[in-house]
């Protein structure tokens, strides 16, 4: 008895077919397309990676790392990626909440503002990328023609290695937004009336009752946003390179992390390197949710 | 039908104050529509414009009117194929991934074995690594295992499973009673038939949720498809749009007739479907 009943017992039930067979591809796929490359990927960092002849690369230890470190590109890399994590949030948050505050206002009208404020979201980032290049253009572009015409400055737009970055994260605030004013209204819809009742009784104005209900009763939904910006910022490839392609715009103001990765990975064949600066990308990414989840976790509930 | 009716406020009785506010309100958010879809109506009017007058010209509407860039797009760059393509993957993608992950969200709900919750644990733990650490031991698998390098096959066999699907289908299942599944078991119903006929109508709701989000993200992938598609042929949209900034350096207005062929197709399935990508999305983030 023992085992080999409870063995055949399981192998006679139907729900053990079922998942088995459910299971088992679920099994093989994650080997070979997640598992495994993850594997391969701590693998590779360490060894000076051959093309031809994978299974002899010789091992370098930590030779990649200290590698990419010394990258020319590195450090502007670093530096630009942080930076559009920083205007990313600054831009998105603020703008995002405003606007989900005045739709959960409003009284008709909010599903038509939502799914008008939605469309750049569902377009191509790659049209919005070149529409943007077009309509930011120093010279024959429309927001200069525009800014001229009611006595604005004309600007440089993407085409100065100052301005370039903020008015890219401008770009992809414009077409980020709506997906996280979506996410922000249903949470603040789902907000019982209840508390904006009883705040009413006792007097307060709009205000404070946005900072004292709306907001703490969002801490989840917006600790949840700027996770997915950070991650998102962190790892911002296609708008840049859209733009510019790999080089990364005027000075390299807009030669982010992800660029460098893709360069010493596919222009220059360096698989080793190239994976040694992704696992760096992870530890980061790593360290800041975790950072991010514990600092901002409310430690009071309602 | 009037006196059980939900006691809407009379909008005339509107306290003055409220109109007052209610119009600010509108009005802002009016001027934020604008700023979102503008651009999109300068874009139509642009890609009808000869290159000249977009350049020179300050008005938004075409003093001469032409298709001339479309008809020149279409002869230079394959359209229609990008356009299946990228239609191909994206739908492919969408269906596999959203069944895969409905099985193993009930699965993961409603089925007790040995290892599950480590299982779980390991397949959600896959959200966290960064699409770079693995881009390049993937790519080598896909060219150099399977063969697919520059196959379209490629871009979809990798999109099978999403951690964050499965992630998502197990908490609704959660929701589903045992009780229900149990009876269906007493009625002679085999697990097959519970999963299709009974669990799968149930979670329409978050199945629809999960496939817009799965969709938008593959429809606009841009990164994985430019490592693996290198033929023009094979390529998918995104692709083959940026490629038209190498193909016609800041020759804006054929930018402009490319960028809308892939926008229309996309926005008249948005006019009708716009409330599923907008409860999609809703939903995605209260789960997350």
């Amino acid at each position: 008895m023992g085992v080999w009943y409870v063995f055949r017992k399981t192998l006679g039930k139907p729900q053990f077919w079922f998942g088995f067979t459910m299971i088992v591809p679920l099994l093989i796929w994650y080997w070979i397309f997640s598992f495994g490359p993850i594997i391969q990927a701590f693998r590779m960092s360490t060894v000076a990676y051959k093309l031809l002849d994978p299974t002899n690369s010789p091992f370098v230890g930590l030779g990649n790392f200290l590698k990419i470190a010394q990258h020319p590109l590195f450090w502007v890399s670093v530096k630009n990626t942080l930076v559009w994590a920083v205007y990313s949030f600054v831009f998105h948050l603020p703008l995002a909440m405003l606007i989900a505050v005045l739709l959960s206002k409003v009284r008709r009208g909010r599903n038509t503002y939502q799914a008008l404020i939605f469309i750049p979201v569902v377009v191509s980032l790659v049209a919005v990328s070149l529409l943007f290049k077009m309509i930011m253009d120093p010279e024959v572009g429309q927001l200069n023609k525009l800014f001229s015409t009611v006595g604005l400055p004309e600007l440089q737009w993407l085409s100065s290695s100052s301005s370039a970055l903020p008015t890219a994260v401008v770009i992809a605030t414009w077409k980020g937004l709506g997906f996280f004013v979506v996410i922000l209204t249903a949470g603040i819809i789902n907000i019982p009336s209840e508390l904006y009742d009883a705040a009413l009784v006792d007097g307060t104005n709009e205000w404070q009752q946005f900072w004292r209900i709306t907001l703490p009763l969002m801490a989840h939904t917006i600790l949840l946003i700027t996770v997915l910006l950070a991650i998102g910022s962190l790892q911002e490839f296609t708008l840049p390179t859209v733009l510019f392609g790999s080089e990364g715009g005027p000075g390299n103001s807009l030669f982010l992390y992800n660029m460098l990765i893709y360069q010493e990975a596919f222009l220059d064949i360096r698989f080793g390197t190239a994976t040694a600066a992704s696992l760096l990308q992870f530890a980061f990414i790593l360290a800041i949710s975790i950072l991010q989840i514990k600092l901002i976790r409310p430690s009071w509930s309602y | 039908m009037a006196v059980i009716g939900r006691a809407e406020p009379a909008r005339r009785r509107l306290p003055r104050r409220i109109m007052i506010s209610q119009g600010l309100i509108h009005a802002f958010l009016l001027a934020m529509v604008v700023v979102a879809i503008f651009p999109f109506i300068w874009m139509i009017f642009a890609s009808l414009k000869p290159f000249k007058e977009l350049v020179e010209s300050r008005a938004l509407l075409p003093e001469t009117w032409t298709l001339q860039n479309y008809e020149e797009i279409l002869g230079r760059v394959n359209f229609f194929a990008a356009f299946r393509n990228s239609i191909v993957s994206a739908v492919s993608v969408t269906v596999v991934s959203v069944y895969t992950s409905s099985v193993m969200g009930y699965i993961f709900s409603k089925y007790r074995f040995v290892g599950k919750e480590l299982l779980f644990t390991i397949v959600l733990s896959t959200m966290m690594v960064p699409f770079a650490v693995i881009m390049v031991p993937l790519y080598i698998t896909i060219a150099n295992s399977f063969g697919l390098a520059d196959n379209l096959a490629g871009i979809i066999v990798t999109g099978f499973y999403t951690a964050f699907g499965i992630f998502l289908m197990r908490q609704f299942m959660e929701s589903i009673p045992f009780e229900l599944i149990d009876a269906a078991r007493i009625d002679g119903a085999s697990e097959w038939r519970i999963f299709f006929t009974l669990v799968l109508p149930m979670s329409m709701s978050p199945m629809s949720a999960l496939a817009v989000f799965v969709y938008l993200v593959n429809w606009d992938s841009f990164l994985w498809p430019l490592i693996v598609l290198n033929s023009q042929d094979n390529q998918t949209l995104p692709l083959v749009l940026a490629g038209l900034r190498n193909l016609w350096w800041t020759r804006y207005e054929m930018w402009a007739a490319g960028s809308m062929l892939t926008v229309v197709p996309v926005m008249a399935i948005y006019s009708f479907a716009s409330r599923y990508f907008i409860r999609g999305v809703a939903m995605t983030g209260m789960k997350g």
